[in-house]
């Protein structure tokens, strides 16, 4: 069973009418590996891997070689567990070294990789590095099942793998390296069974299967450029931001998505009963329960809004009808902090941006200020008072040029707009005052 | 090498376990009870006292005696929770230093790992009383909700009690170990858990050892407490009522009363009807006050529906998310004394349509769990492996306050994801990456893990520069997040060291102190 074999030396591999699996197979023979192990690596049945085995015997390709301890050193520990001795002809490395290179399909594993200090058997080490190196094949490959596999032999494939790859195996051990490997390995497993048990995106990797796993190789590298392709035949080349949005396709299941809206309406009714009961509390914890059942609605949110300035109550209208010009510091804090709580749910809504501007104007917070008023002037362009609002805020934080513009705009709408004439002329003026101070 | 721990952090009773001869076993207290309250106490003469100590003089000490901290534990001051808890709580909190919420009992602040950490310590004593040999390292359960904040407090208080913190696994999760261990087959199974302060709901995959977590949901601020608290109320209108005086102003009165209603309700689940009795509870000018009332299982029933249901909409949202329906669940597991309630076994058979599973000690599982994922991690015989997931999405603020999901939560990690995002503004040179925790779709809602800046951005019209932003979260359950600007190539990174409240400093500081009343504890 803990034989190890080599491919015959003069045999040409390439010559013999095999099927994939036992190409595969055969590339595996690399004169270090023992058979207990390659038989297991083989993914066909054990017993069909031994009559090949003893077919290859028979013809002739392949030998049983002693234990290599002697040619090989980090191959020994591998198989020292294993030493039933053999007594067919000595191989020499060289044989060994050209096995693999034959058949094409065979990661080339780089021996001098492993490292015998670690907790790890080479036998393992071997397995990892072999895992990754065949990483970007086809999802379905990866988990070994076939094209359009029942959702159940999907998940105990990732379970499998997983209780192999999973950096927990090896919680606390000194696995040097392998621990990244490992990780790696892993994020790519669950790939996979994400992209497969999902019937949307199976179909998307089933049509392209290669190129898209060289790009998911990519994403898990984030450092690295993505590779150039490989293939020949490809379209055309994707750019960037379309790679990319590949790689990260949005699923979406319209039952689901259903269910949820109808889940989160009947939510948020009781929510609405609440609030009319006046339990306000109840009401809310209710919509943000709908809200997570259904995040795109913005009536929940709108509701939402209304309930906090309905429970901030008196205080609130209070403090939005006093002018920010009257008042003290403590109030106008205040009244920040009011807004910003009720701009979260209604951030477009242009009377509480301005609000929100003139009280930050006021605090001498300018860059939120301006924040406020761009988005007031956004949402009322056709007003002059949102254009002089932000040139304020301009001339506040000694943006001149930008000030001017912001004040001509509201001129242009509204000639008889006194604030922003007044405002214009007084920067001109310190424009030209500073120019002769400058020049003299 | 020395023995891992598993401890079961609960509310109101924490629970330790150890695995013995490959079996996950419960460690009894010195008093021979196998969970121990999650209590802690200072005296009139300032003895400190922990578990079952700490609770027995909490009605004549109300005031110094600190109960369910872990209600507080990784929140801010001013969280409506920690809020509420303030008007509940007859110990007194107080605004810390960092914004935290502490606790004042003896005369002393204490914060709220500290007052976990003496708890595991307690917990770690008598682990090793009952194992001859010191205890070093644990696995701790807490709530599938509780955030990054809740969960780093609660490694630090595994610090202040001497432990080292492997892992801190969900409370459910933990369940579904102990329940599957040496379970062959696959199965997919919901664990019910309703502890004394939270309820947690998760589904599970399990398929030989490996176990799957599916989708978890729940509510941090809702358990066996909101059952008393409701008799409390209930008790405290009625006497009112009938003899015109208001309970509320009195800790001592509304300890008994939490104490009675504790016991009446634990009573309802094995008898319809129990009397609370409690003479003197208060006084007046026309002399002392009973109080005799007799509670009927109904009565309680009534009191409490809405919150049962209120666990089944939680239910209801882990379905839809783990896309299941109730009739895929082939068991379902009550954890938490409170699923005890003949009315949520009731309501959890309805939903379900099958009785729940019935091998499992609601009150133990969670810390058994706990052992088995420590002996999973550590002991190459153990083949059981936890595919664990991220509690709460990840992601990033947006314009518009917005928060742009990039790992949705119940994402099985190790896991890396990336996306595409660009600026706003005309040549604008920074995009500033805010990494935020939370479900909410408005940024200011989600919690901060932290921000940077990538800057060098080349000046063009807004919409046009690619910056990727890719999520790493490894094995540990450690945050890397990097932003690279794809036409320049450059790249900003951090790890989001998720902090806790404390300094590493402050830590210390408590160690220290901490050992001087060590001598006093065991007293």
């Amino acid at each position: 069973m803990g034989q190890i074999f080599a491919l015959a030396s003069g045999c040409d591999a390439t010559q013999l009418n095999l099927t994939a699996a036992e190409g595969y197979l055969l590339s595996r023979f690399d004169g270090s590996t023992p058979w207990r192990v390659l038989r297991e690596m083989a993914g066909i049945p054990a017993a069909d891997a031994d009559s090949c085995l003893n077919r290859w015997i028979d013809e002739g390709f392949l030998e049983a070689i002693r234990n290599s301890s002697d040619s090989n050193s980090s191959s020994s520990a591998s198989s020292s567990s294993d030493q039933t001795d053999s007594d067919g002809e000595e191989s020499t490395p060289v044989d060994a070294a050209e096995a693999p290179s034959e058949t094409p399909p065979a990661p080339q594993i780089d021996e001098s990789k492993f490292d015998e200090g670690l907790d790890l058997d080479l036998s393992v080490q071997r397995r990892i590095l072999e895992f990754e190196a065949s990483l970007d094949q086809p999802y379905h490959r990866l988990l070994d099942v076939e094209k359009g596999s029942d959702p159940k032999v999907i998940k105990r494939a990732y379970f499998k793998l997983s209780k192999e790859f999973h950096p927990d195996r090896y919680f606390r051990q000194n696995i040097g390296p392998y621990a990244l490997r490992l990780e790696l390995i892993f994020k790519k497993v669950l790939e996979a069974h994400e992209m497969l048990s999902d019937p949307d995106l199976c179909q998307v990797e089933n049509q392209s299967s290669t190129p898209s796993a060289v790009e998911t190789v990519a994403a898990a590298l984030p450092a690295t450029e993505a590779s150039p392709e490989p293939s020949a035949e490809k379209p055309k080349p994707l750019t960037k931001l379309e790679r990319l949005r590949q790689r990260m396709p949005f699923k979406i299941d319209q039952a689901a998505i259903g269910a949820r809206r109808a889940k989160a309406q009947e939510i948020f009714r009781a929510a609405e009963a609440s609030q009319k009961a006046g339990r306000l509390q109840e009401a809310e914890a209710n919509i943000r329960i709908a809200i997570s059942f259904d995040p795109a609605c913005s009536e929940f949110k709108e509701a939402l809004g209304g309930l906090r300035i309905q429970a901030a109550g008196a205080r609130a209208t209070k403090l939005l009808a006093t002018p920010s010009e009257r008042m003290s510091e403590g109030e106008l804090r205040d009244a920040w902090k009011l807004l910003e709580d009720v701009l979260l749910y209604r951030p477009h809504d242009p009377e509480l941006n301005e609000r929100a501007a003139r009280v930050c104007l006021q605090l001498g917070k300018l860059d939120v200020a301006e924040e406020y008023a761009q988005t007031y002037m956004e949402g009322s362009p056709e007003v002059a008072g949102s254009h002089t609002l932000l040139g304020r805020i301009h001339r506040e934080r000694g943006d001149r040029d930008a000030a001017v513009r912001a004040f001509e705009r509201a001129l242009k709408l509204d000639e008889e707009d006194l604030d922003a004439r007044r405002a214009l002329a007084s920067v001109r003026l310190g424009a030209r005052n500073e120019a002769q101070g400058g020049a003299a | 090498m020395s023995r891992v721990i598993g401890i079961d952090l609960g509310t109101t009773n924490s629970c330790v376990a150890v695995m013995e001869n490959g079996q996950p076993t419960v460690i009894p207290n010195s008093g021979g009870y196998k969970t121990t309250p999650s209590m802690f106490g200072i005296t009139q003469d300032g003895k400190r006292l922990v578990g079952h100590l700490a609770k027995r003089q909490a009605i004549t000490n109300a005031r110094n005696t600190v109960a369910a901290a872990k209600r507080l534990i990784g929140r801010r001051f001013d969280d409506p929770e920690v809020q509420k808890s303030i008007d509940l709580s007859p110990y007194e909190i107080v605004r810390g230093a960092n914004e935290d919420p502490r606790i004042k009992a003896g005369g002393k602040t204490f914060t709220c790992p500290e007052i976990s950490g003496i708890i595991l310590r307690e917990m770690k004593r008598v682990a090793e009383e009952y194992l001859s040999e010191t205890v070093q390292e644990a696995v701790i359960t807490v709530p599938a909700y509780f955030n990054d904040s809740q969960r780093q407090c609660t490694k630090d208080a595994g610090k202040i009690a001497g432990l080292e913190v492997l892992r801190i696994i969900n409370e459910p999760t933990a369940a579904a170990l102990a329940y599957g261990m040496n379970r062959p087959g696959e199965e997919k199974i919901a664990v019910y858990d309703l502890g004394g302060g939270t309820f947690d709901i998760s589904i599970l995959d399990m398929s030989d050892g490996v176990v799957e977590v599916l989708a978890t949901s729940g509510n941090t601020f809702l358990g066996g407490e909101d059952f008393d608290r409701r008799i409390v109320q209930h008790l405290v209108e009625w006497f009112k009522e009938s003899e015109g005086m208001d309970l509320r102003s009195d800790t001592m009165a509304l300890q008994r009363l939490k104490d009675a209603a504790e016991k009446a309700k634990c009573d309802l689940s094995m008898r319809d009807v129990v009397e609370i009795n409690l003479p003197f509870i208060a006084s007046d000018s026309e002399g002392p006050r009973h109080l005799k009332y007799e509670l009927t299982r109904e009565n309680l029933e009534s009191l409490v529906h809405d919150v049962v249901e209120g666990t089944l909409k939680s239910v209801e949202q882990c379905c839809v998310d783990a896309g299941v329906q109730a009739s895929d669940i082939d068991q379902v597991v009550l954890v938490g004394g409170q699923s005890r309630m003949p009315l949520v076994q009731r309501r959890v058979t309805e939903y379900f349509g099958k009785r729940p599973h019935k091998g499992v000690n609601p009150d133990e599982v969670v810390g058994l769990g706990a052992a088995v994922q420590a002996a999973a991690l550590l002991d190459s015989e153990n083949d059981m492996l936890l595919l664990d997931v991220t509690p709460l999405s990840l992601g990033i603020g947006t314009y518009g306050g917005h928060f742009a999901r990039l790992i949705e939560r119940n994402t099985t990690v190790p896991v890396s994801k990336g996306h595409v995002f660009t600026t706003t503004r005309d040549d604008q040179s920074a995009v500033k990456i805010r990494v935020l925790q939370g479900e909410s779709d408005l940024a200011a809602e989600n919690d901060l893990l932290g921000e940077f800046v990538l800057s060098g951005i080349r000046p063009a019209p807004k919409g046009e520069p690619e910056v990727e932003v890719s999520f790493d979260i490894d094995a540990n359950g450690i945050v890397s997040v990097s932003a690279r600007d794809l036409a320049t190539d450059k790249e900003q990174s951090i790890t989001v060291s998720s902090t806790g409240t404390l300094s590493d400093v402050e830590i210390d500081e408590i160690i220290e102190e901490h050992d001087l009343y060590e001598v006093q504890l065991r007293d």
